[in-house]
């Protein structure tokens, strides 16, 4: 009796939380069909839940990371907490600061992404209208395009007529103002592409909100500025963290680990040296693999570029790589992160308290054995460890079927939809233990 | 190693290579979508990188397989994306009829062709979105048709979405390239070396390769 009432309960968790997920990212019924199967299921006990979360903070806001990274590695997080969660794992903020201190911390940046969309604004007037455009609004030499916005027809005023960017003195800032002008329409056209298949994205001023924070982010990060595939990394936030500045600080903070990858150089994309560091592990881990790819002339795993710009978001459906992405966060985790970030140096160090129990666990599971082995050894991203544990995974099928590239392509292809986040990230894992203790021999 | 037709695999009688380059946002991969799986979706999704889908296709009594690669439209993928010119047999040069910028692009597009691809590649134009309403309409058919004639080359209107003309580009494009291989072929038959020397042997060594790792 007591059995069958227990069993009734499991059942009944089961269709709660199908239910639950699609509530908080519906799908648009006529693309169902079109997205990959999701695996993450809320399981009770292991996900971290609202009610824990709460919980593990002190009276006055100090965070228990170690306890919230455990329970993240064992379940991932529930999505009415995500967003908050997620600004821990990315160094948004301390967890050992207080409720009070960081809602000062969230009032000034919240200010200052406002000067900073009030500086784009002045530029492009359309830039928080709700609006955004689609088709070039300047020509490659700075001249203003009369165009009409993608989703109205509707004349834009005063675009691209400003004095900055047609002074013919060519200064530093006119170029500036030009290259980023031109990167614009790039961004409405990925927009009105991204993540089509939910609810959320129907809105035009949703669509306008992911617009908007993409170009402030281009404006202030110029060095970077717009590269394709920001907008799938960008999209997630946005609907995880409602408040725009909130989005825009969170999605810069993410874009601080990512950013190396959409770094262009005359004849380099950044993610480059991470397809490097792919072919380095697989030579160490799996010379048999690596020679094949290399006789098929995929030496430069080229095949692997989009796994890692995007961080896998086109081999999982929209859950699961949320799931899979505070996942590797919270292996990745340093409690040093933070501060960092504010102080502006590149190194993350271990904070000097040496490698006592309590201390290490504070850091993620993939960062403990980092800190383990101190600064001076290299230290390999775990999403490079992802991609090479999944073609370790499909090892056996390469070596005989792939004869072209084109195979190698199909074969990893069949992953999409078929991959479970966790077992992902615990493969990366060994895979990662594996290259270090070859690698000392 | 001698110059063999792309023959060897049972499932098809030529392996041809295409490439879709483009302006980002013309419509490149809805027209591969279109011909490949005969679909148009309208939950759009951009190309990171470099994408690839396969149809086969029969021509005069032989099977022709066609892998075709997408690329990413945004300049910065160049790097990337280039590399994969020198393999192919074929290029689709694709622009919006609605953007004229699409347009005047493709001058560009033909540019980076020289300088990456192998000299005797096809090369085909391609006016996508030709369903949309005449009012927006940037590119007159008569100013593709010009373009098209000044290289040489052979000009359609398309639309991924109504299904307008696809097979007919992939089709054309596809028999040009296996006439150019068989006459190829033919030719090279006697001297395997003059082959070898010869510049625009690039595309016959693509299918060479694959013929060898399938037999």
């Amino acid at each position: 009796m007591l059995c069958c009432f227990k069993l009734t309960g499991i059942l009944m968790t089961n269709t709660a939380t199908a239910t639950e997920l699609d509530a908080f990212y519906p799908v648009r019924a006529e693309c169902v069909a079109d997205i990959p199967k999701t695996r993450f299921k809320i399981k009770p006990g292991k996900t971290l839940s609202a009610r824990r979360w709460d919980a593990a903070f002190s009276k006055d806001g100090h965070l228990d990371i170690a306890k919230v990274l455990r329970r993240i590695h064992r379940g991932g997080v529930h999505p009415s907490i995500k967003g908050a969660v997620w600004e821990f794992l990315l160094g948004c903020y301390d967890p050992n600061s207080t409720f009070e201190e960081r809602n000062g911390i969230r009032q000034q940046r919240r200010e200052q992404y406002g000067v900073w969309k009030d500086e784009c604004q002045k530029m492009v007037p359309m830039i928080g209208s709700g609006k955004f455009v689609t088709t070039a609004i300047i020509t490659a030499d700075g001249q203003p395009v009369e165009e009409k916005t993608s989703t109205n027809l509707q004349e834009i005023d005063t675009v691209g007529t400003s004095d900055d960017s047609l002074g013919g003195n060519n200064s530093t800032l006119d170029k500036k103002v030009i290259e980023w002008k031109l990167t614009l329409h790039q961004i409405g056209l990925d927009v009105v592409r991204t993540d089509r298949a939910l609810v959320y994205y129907e809105s035009e001023a949703n669509q306008a909100k992911l617009w908007d924070i993409l170009s402030v982010y281009a404006w202030i990060d110029g060095e970077v500025g717009y590269m394709q595939g920001m907008n799938d990394i960008c999209s997630p936030i946005i609907i995880l963290l409602e408040n725009e500045a909130d989005a825009f600080w969170c999605f810069d903070h993410a874009m601080r680990r990512l950013r190396e990858n959409f770094r262009c150089s005359t004849g380099t994309i950044g993610v480059q040296s991470q397809l490097s560091t792919l072919s380095q592990v697989i030579k160490i881990v799996d010379p048999k693999l690596h020679q094949h790819l290399e006789e098929l002339d995929g030496g430069e795993y080229l095949f692997a570029f989009r796994m890692l710009m995007v961080l896998f978001r086109r081999e999982f459906s929209f859950v699961d790589s949320l799931y899979l992405w505070e996942m590797m966060w919270a292996m990745e985790y340093n409690p040093n992160l933070f501060l960092t970030y504010e102080s502006g140096s590149d190194s993350k160090g271990g904070g000097g308290t040496g490698g006592n129990d309590k201390h290490l666990k504070q850091y993620g599971k993939f960062e403990r054995k980092n800190v383990k082995m101190g600064p001076n050894d290299q230290q390999l991203p775990l999403p490079v460890f992802l991609v090479a544990s999944v073609l370790e995974a499909k090892n056996k099928r390469i070596l005989k079927e792939a004869k072209g590239l084109d195979d190698v392509v199909n074969i990893l292809g069949d992953v999409t939809g078929n991959l479970d986040a966790k077992k992902a990230c615990n493969e990366a894992l060994k895979l990662h233990k594996k290259y270090l203790s070859k690698i000392k021999n | 190693m001698a110059a063999l037709p792309a023959r060897a695999r049972a499932d098809y009688d030529y392996l041809i290579k295409l490439l879709l380059i483009g302006d980002s946002g013309v419509g490149k991969s809805c027209l591969l979508l279109r011909f490949s799986d005969g679909s148009f979706t309208t939950s759009f999704i951009t190309t990171i990188g470099i994408d690839f889908k396969i149809r086969t296709i029969e021509l005069d009594g032989k099977r022709i397989k066609l892998q075709i690669w997408d690329t990413a439209g945004q300049e910065r993928f160049r790097t990337i994306t280039t590399a994969y010119y020198r393999g192919a047999m074929g290029i689709l040069l694709v622009y919006d009829v609605t953007d004229e910028s699409s347009f005047n692009n493709i001058r560009n597009w033909i540019r980076n062709i020289e300088q990456h691809a192998s000299d005797n590649v096809n090369k085909i134009l391609v006016g996508n979105k030709a369903d949309m309403d005449e009012s927006k309409r940037a590119v007159p058919t008569s100013k593709g048709q010009a373009l098209a004639d000044e290289y040489g080359i052979k000009f359609f209107e398309t639309s991924a979405k109504t299904n307008l003309n696809v097979e007919e580009v992939f089709f054309s494009i596809g028999r040009d390239i296996k006439q150019r291989l068989s006459d190829t072929d033919s030719k090279s038959e006697p001297s395997t070396i003059k082959i070898n020397q010869d510049q625009g042997a690039n595309a016959g060594q693509a299918a060479q390769k694959s013929s060898c790792c399938g037999s």
